[in-house]
């Protein structure tokens, strides 16, 4: 059986999300992942060149050295502090935390988030070191 | 063949390896990435501390293997599972073979990771 409904679809352009501020926040928060994904495939190339051995391992380092790869990785890190930021927000909503009855305030759940990212870096470089 | 309506929806799993691989990201990633991505190349860390004898030492022990697995699988169902929903953001309607993908993608490099420890 046909239909003679003809609903109206309101029109989404793909460049929806540039028309305000906060979806260009959404959408920068959402493409955080992009030199992440690199960022993880390079470490992955990285393991199968550690098991390749000490030249491949080699190789793989001098990769890492490329200027290019280089400026990935800081996007990567930028995307990463950047998602932080957001992720650590979402979080005081989405799992707030309850001290003697009372809600946590916002920005000690946030800063002791970020105290817990700087003691983290500390700990990693101290050990890799 | 595929069920399209069934009895529960798979999507917890999906969001709980998105939101374990979250929690990564935000808490190990920057100094994963500054370290071997940055300080190192850049040689302000001395190349010597990721010598293939070092790493490879660091990567046959337990917790070594486990960081390992988690610094690759983690991010990587984290991100994909949002590429998958940007796809659907930016109007790429790839169907069912958007998630699977994507998914994929994230099962492979998690595998991959196991393969390469156990070949070490």
């Amino acid at each position: 059986m046909t239909t003679k409904r003809k609903p109206y679809t309101h029109e989404m352009t793909r460049t929806w999300w540039m028309k305000k501020p906060f979806y260009r926040f959404y959408m920068v928060r959402e493409m955080t992942v992009l030199p992440l994904i690199l960022f993880t495939i390079f470490l992955t190339f990285g393991l199968g060149a550690l098991v390749k051995g000490p030249a491949s391992w080699q190789n793989w380092l001098d990769f890492m050295s490329n200027p290019i790869v280089i400026l990935i990785n800081i996007i990567a890190l930028l995307g990463s502090l950047f998602h932080a930021y957001t992720f650590f927000d979402m979080m005081t909503s989405v799992m707030p935390l309850k001290i003697k009855g009372k809600k946590l305030d916002n920005r000690l759940y946030t800063g002791a988030m970020w105290i817990a990212v700087i003691v983290i870096t500390v700990i990693c470089l101290a050990i890799a070191c | 063949m595929l069920n399209y309506n069934p009895k529960r929806s798979d999507e917890p799993v999906w969001w709980a390896l998105f939101s374990i691989g979250g929690t990564w990201f935000a808490l190990l990633t920057p100094v994963t990435v500054l370290f071997i991505g940055i300080l190192v190349p850049l040689g302000i860390i001395d190349p010597s501390t990721v010598s293939w004898d070092r790493v490879s030492d660091f990567a046959s022990t337990f917790l070594g293997g486990c960081f390992v697995i988690a610094t690759l699988a983690l991010p990587m169902w984290h991100g994909l599972h949002r590429v998958h929903h940007a796809m659907h953001d930016l109007k790429i309607h790839a169907g069912v073979w958007g998630p699977i993908f994507c998914y994929f993608f994230a099962g492979l490099v998690s595998a991959l990771s196991l393969i390469f420890l156990y070949m070490l």
